[in-house]
């Protein structure tokens, strides 16, 4: 098979010591994929598993070229994985999804017929959650309020890993760290139209759950620079010129009340004085890192400048558009 | 693995090199006894036009031996990187300038690749001119571990043999050559240490001067870099700046409230200048983590984070 020929749809699957897993997903993925029109693949990522996960998913791959299972040197964690797979991909259409088979490949035709209305990310909404209330479902619900506050894109499970992008956005989308589960938020800078569905989901039934509540503190974290870097990078100059502007004031106020005191007769301002040019120091450096932020913007394919142009789309008064009234809310 | 996969010696001479030439003669005697097909290649990082004399005299009746000279030196990083661009052996053995092994201990090196990435020779035992000497090497060692995780007991030795591969995935610039199973081991190579026993040379030699203190000073520095900072510098450069701002904020608070309250003239305090002192450093230092990280979310596409052994279908 050409390596290149693009086709409609790819299934991106990260998988971490999942040999029990394997196999039933593989079937399941593929009875879904049997149903859907065009031509599709399904890519596995070996996240450095430690038991046979590699081996059994090679054996699947010989008999099935729909296949590809792709093996990492060693253990990286969930973003890269998914950021590998997005990255071989060859689909019009990216659907990601966990390799514990608590997502249902069956909900896939689902998140095709939206992308097709037009969205450009749908995400999956586990209504129905089938994990412990206080170690996982409370967390999540708090979490997910949060993330919803503080990145303005409003969803209702951030954690779910059944989404659907269009090739073209997800493709130019930075994932590094622990981003993958604010993909929605760190497309934010190119305004997708984001839609969520219910979707299916199972108790766990191999292994072991590989998150626990050790997580929180770097998801804040993460959560904290997606939000900071939102807010800046597409315009960092005035950024920065925003942040320097109230220690130009300080400074300002700093100099003048020290000659003020001056004038009255005061013995020694010095200390004043200093401060104040301290805050005006840090004012240019503050403006002179935004013309540097500016310069890396401009260096090389940079994603700030690509991205609100991924999502544009031409208007067509003759085509009927159900969707195109209301795309940017969340349907039920 | 057969043993007749070629093998690529490369002897970097930067400012330390052993002039005699019986060093070329002993890797060659050496090289020759692994029975496998070879090439040992002298990078010349400098002028070094003495050692140059005798390496050609050698290289006339042994086409084996290469020469490559650098126009100027550019440090033993570049040499290495230097002399595996010109080779093509598919197993690359990095070899020191001067007599730090025992050569016959190369035939070891080479056989550990068999079964991993990359072999780190590491003299043992090994003759320490002092015991603070013992305590420096342990101390850098120790520090090197605790901050990147992985445990090596002498970095500082030369002789590495590894795979092409990890040289190709691998960067190896500036002063990183010291690091290199380091950061073989973080691109998930498998990187196996092995004993060798030190040279005769090796152990005499006793005076270290205060330049290879500031030296493993700095090393410490760029391992600290190469493994907290260029995936996540918010959090590293953010949390630094955000305790310095906060200090600072909470001084300046209090020397606030002092002249409001307990009427203590402000102008003129010593606090007030610490102060704003700390909070303008911690706002810059914070400024630096957004710029770094601006950078890795700009380009996070191109810097990939991850190492695909293969690929099926």
């Amino acid at each position: 098979m050409d390596t290149n020929e693009e086709m409609d749809l790819s299934v991106v699957v990260p998988l971490y010591n999942e040999e029990d897993s394997v196999t039933p997903l593989y079937l399941a993925i593929a009875g879904v994929l049997d149903t859907i029109l065009g031509t599709s693949e399904m890519i596995f990522i070996d996240d450095g598993s430690r038991d046979a996960t590699f081996s059994v998913a090679e054996r699947l791959a010989a008999n099935d070229p729909r296949l590809r299972v792709v093996k990492f040197r060693r253990n990286y964690g969930q973003t890269p994985a998914m950021a590998a797979g997005i990255d071989v991909a060859r689909g019009r259409v990216v659907v990601t999804m966990d390799g514990d088979l608590q997502n249902d490949p069956r909900d896939i035709p689902n998140f095709i017929d939206k992308i097709t209305e037009g969205y450009d990310i749908v995400v999956g909404w586990r209504f129905d959650r089938q994990d412990k209330l206080i170690s996982r479902k409370i967390p999540s619900r708090v979490a997910n309020w949060l993330i919803g506050k503080v990145t303005g894109v409003p969803i209702k499970d951030n954690g779910c890993s059944l989404k659907a992008f269009r090739a073209d956005v997800i493709k130019h989308v930075p994932l590094y760290s622990e981003m993958h589960r604010f993909i929605p938020a760190m497309a934010s800078i190119a305004a997708p139209r984001i839609a969520e569905i219910k979707v299916r989901h199972h108790a766990r039934q191999f292994g072991q759950s590989k998150y626990g509540l050790s997580r929180v503190y770097k998801v804040l974290l993460d959560l904290l620079t997606i939000k900071t870097i939102a807010g800046f990078a597409s315009r960092p100059l005035t950024w920065f010129a925003m942040l320097a502007a109230p220690f130009i004031l300080l400074s300002m106020v700093m100099f003048i009340s020290g000659i003020v005191a001056i004038m009255l007769g005061a013995e020694s301002v010095l200390t004043m004085t200093a401060s104040g040019l301290f805050f005006a120091s840090l004012s240019l450096f503050l403006i002179f890192s935004g013309g540097l932020a500016e310069l890396i913007n401009r260096t090389g394919d940079t994603a700030v400048v690509k991205f609100p142009l991924l999502t544009a789309m031409e208007i067509n008064p003759d085509e009927v558009r159900g969707a195109s009234t209301n795309r940017r809310e969340t349907p039920e | 693995m057969t043993n007749n996969t070629k093998v690529s010696a490369i002897v970097p001479a930067s400012e330390r090199y052993d002039n005699s030439g019986s060093l070329a003669r002993d890797y060659l005697d050496a090289l020759n006894e692994t029975g496998r097909e070879f090439e040992l290649v002298f990078v010349l990082d400098g002028k070094h036009s003495d050692l140059a004399d005798r390496l050609l005299e050698l290289a006339a009746n042994d086409r084996r031996l290469r020469i490559i000279q650098l126009a100027k030196g550019f440090g033993e990083a570049t040499a290495v990187s230097a002399g595996i661009e010109n080779t093509d052996g598919s197993i690359v053995l990095t070899l020191p300038a001067y007599h730090q092994i025992d050569s016959q201990e190369i035939t070891k090196l080479l056989n550990e690749l068999d079964t991993s990435d990359m072999a780190v020779a590491a003299r043992w035992p090994r003759a320490a001119a002092s015991r603070f000497e013992v305590v420096r090497r342990k101390a850098f060692h120790w520090l090197v571990n605790s901050v990147s995780g992985i445990a090596f007991s002498d970095l500082g030795c030369g002789a590495r043999a590894f795979k092409r591969v990890v040289a190709d995935e691998v960067p190896i610039y500036g002063d990183q050559h010291r690091f290199i199973p380091l950061l073989a081991v973080r691109r998930g190579f498998r990187v196996r240490e092995v004993q060798v026993r030190q040279s005769e040379q090796d152990r005499l030699k006793k005076s270290y001067g205060p330049k290879i203190y500031l030296q493993r000073i700095l090393d410490i520095f760029t391992v600290v870099f190469l493994v907290r900072f260029t995936k996540k510098p918010l959090r590293f450069f953010g949390m630094i700046g955000s305790v310095t701002f906060l200090l600072g904020a909470i001084f300046l608070v209090i020397v606030i409230i002092q002249r409001l309250f307990l009427d203590t003239p402000l102008a003129d305090r010593p606090a007030l200048l610490l102060s704003s002192l700390l909070v303008v450093l911690g706002l810059q230092i914070f400024a630096l983590g957004l710029l770094g990280e601006l950078i890795i979310f700009t380009h996070a596409r191109d810097l990939k984070e991850y190492t695909i052994e293969k690929i099926v279908n």
